[in-house]
């Protein structure tokens, strides 16, 4: 019996956070039932909120895609030790060996000028050209894959390399691998910019849409505040409306963004290949689509917070 | 419960509402406020539901200063009001009984537990039957019976009325000022504004008079009468 009466008890009265709850998701369902009654203009909000998401992201992907390739070049970097003249072929590859036991070299390999000779006549059209030569004018050279990661590494061995006797000239193969990183600096900080503008027009959009929201129901603001509803409990839905938004122009976007890569997937990977790279451009990656629609929501809910702030309190009873 | 002291209100346009207005309505008081289109009875009634503010003088309810509540606290002071408007004021695009249900859906009960109270409430008002259908297939008096059970459904400590029997004949006044007897009788104060004399007249009720924004009697009914 008394039990009966607290379980009663317990239902009229249920915890501030269960009725906070109910509310909360009430609240979820006025906004999406809302954003339905206007299918166009909804659309055509989440379009807009999708492109101006896909900007940023672009970029940031194409930029770590570059990051990752570069990362695979430097895996096949090369420096090419060209050898003095007077430096035999035993003393070579006695070089050769005890390059080998460096933790940063990952393999050598001893091309005498007698190869060099031959490969250089080998290739279309230069043999007459050596059958010319008196002497051998070429250098017998030490190919050196490093085993190390970073262009500052690179440099560093290359110095210490050129320290060596038998060195006559060391050739690090990495220019270009600068300017790619100069390139991905660039387009990483560029896609920070673009992120800001972004998340700045956004707010704008989203904040704008929540407003025209606001104002359509302006009437029934004005009875709510008559009896008594607070500012958290007017402004809920359209913090859900502008939640929503953001969610679904992230979702939209990713969705782009998958398709972008799968039509630039077969060409990209063809001119990888031909870089001899085993890099492959990645589909669409679950962190992507995550990081979208999070910074869509939270964008969304943050410019609804604020749209919510100035124009439900502009309404006065 | 409800007490002015030498209040006035003028409005932005110059207008004088209210001038040098003063009375005290008791816990589970019942009274009435007359007087010409003008006098300042709705004003009277937006002062107690802070919907204005005085110009000068004291306006205190349910122990709360409006001079100088602070604006974040007016809701949970408006959630002990229940109001009844002229205009009605429901919301077209709500059923019946969500709209009755808004004062509790605003205090966060649960749809079920709100609707046993909703339904009290329309039953009291005569309006059950029509708990799905939406304002706009109501007659002027019925929807301003919905506005009688939206302003009673959240159990308030006052009740205002502005011309609550407006759009109702006079049986259903009758039927009306019965329901507000009621919640006097379980210490609910209320005060209704009407210039309906002879409902005023029928009910033996205290009645403050307005004239040009002047309290010229608290009794009886003087000389509009
Ligand atoms: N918002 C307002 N702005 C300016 N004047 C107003 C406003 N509301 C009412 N008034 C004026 O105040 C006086 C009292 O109005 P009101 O309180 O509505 O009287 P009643 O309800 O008795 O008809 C009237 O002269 C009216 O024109
Ligand atoms: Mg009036």
């Amino acid at each position: 019996m008394s039990d009966k009466a607290s379980s009663k008890r317990r239902h009229e009265n249920p915890s501030n956070f269960i009725k906070l709850l109910r509310s909360h998701r009430k609240d979820a369902l006025k906004s999406l039932t809302r954003m339905f009654f206007s299918p166009l203009s909804s659309t055509m909000t989440v379009i807009v909120i999708a492109a101006a998401l896909l900007l940023p992201s672009l970029l940031f992907a194409f930029n770590t895609n570059i990051t990752a390739l570069l990362g695979e070049f430097q895996n096949n970097a090369r420096i090419v030790l060209y050898l003095t003249r007077d430096t035999s072929d035993t003393q070579a590859l006695q070089v050769s060996n005890n390059l080998l036991t460096s933790s940063v070299i990952d393999s050598v390999d001893f091309i005498s000028n007698e190869e060099a000779l031959l490969s250089f006549s080998d290739a279309a059209g230069f043999s007459q050209i050596v059958a010319d030569f008196d002497a051998n004018p070429l250098p017998a050279s030490i190919v050196i894959t490093p085993n190390l990661a970073g262009l500052a590494g690179l440099d560093q061995l290359a110095a210490s390399l050129d320290q060596m006797p038998e060195v006559e000239l060391v050739q690090v193969d990495s220019l270009w691998l600068r300017r790619l990183a100069a390139i991905s600096e660039l387009i990483g900080l560029a896609a920070r910019v673009l992120g800001l503008i972004v998340l700045l027009s956004l707010c704008f959009i989203i904040g704008n849409t929540v407003r025209s929201h606001i104002e359509n129901r302006r009437d029934e603001i004005k009875i709510i505040k008559l009896f008594g509803g607070t500012h958290s409990y007017i402004a809920r839905p359209f913090l859900y409306t502008g939640l929503f938004y953001g969610l679904l122009g992230g979702l939209l976007a990713s969705l782009l963004q998958a398709l972008i890569f799968l039509s630039f997937r077969d060409p990209l990977n063809e001119i990888f290949s031909l870089y001899d790279s085993s890099f492959t451009l990645p589909l669409l990656a679950p962190a992507m689509l995550i990081t979208l629609a999070f910074s869509g929501a939270s964008i969304g809910w943050l410019a609804a917070i604020i749209s919510a702030y100035r124009y439900v309190n502009a309404i006065i009873t | 419960m409800i007490s002015f002291d030498k209040v006035s209100k003028q409005y932005i346009s110059g207008q004088y509402a209210l001038a040098g207005v003063s009375f005290e309505i008791a816990k589970g008081q019942m009274a009435f406020v007359t007087g010409h289109s003008g006098a300042g009875k709705s004003t009277l009634l937006k002062l107690i539901l802070a919907t204005e503010k005085c110009s000068s003088g004291n306006v205190v309810v349910n122990g709360t200063d409006l001079n100088h509540i602070p604006r974040r606290e007016i809701p949970s002071f408006r959630r002990r009001i229940g109001m009844v408007f002229q205009d009605h004021q429901l919301l077209n695009d709500r059923s019946v009984a969500d709209n009755v249900a808004l004062p509790l859906d605003i205090s966060g009960f649960s749809r079920r537990d709100a609707l046993r109270r909703v339904r009290a409430a329309l039953d009291k008002v005569g309006l059950l039957s029509k708990e799905k259908q939406f304002p706009a297939a109501l007659s002027g008096g019925e929807q301003q019976r919905v506005g009688i059970a939206r302003a009673v459904v959240n159990r308030p400590s006052i009740i205002l009325a502005d011309e609550p029997t407006g759009n109702l004949d006079p049986e259903l006044s009758m039927e009306t000022m019965e329901v507000f007897e009621q919640f006097k009788n379980v210490g609910v104060s209320l005060l209704i504004a009407s210039h309906d004399i002879s409902l005023i007249n029928r009910m033996e009720y205290r009645t403050l008079i307005l004239k040009g924004g002047t309290l010229i009697d608290d009794t009886g009914l003087g000389e509009l009468s």
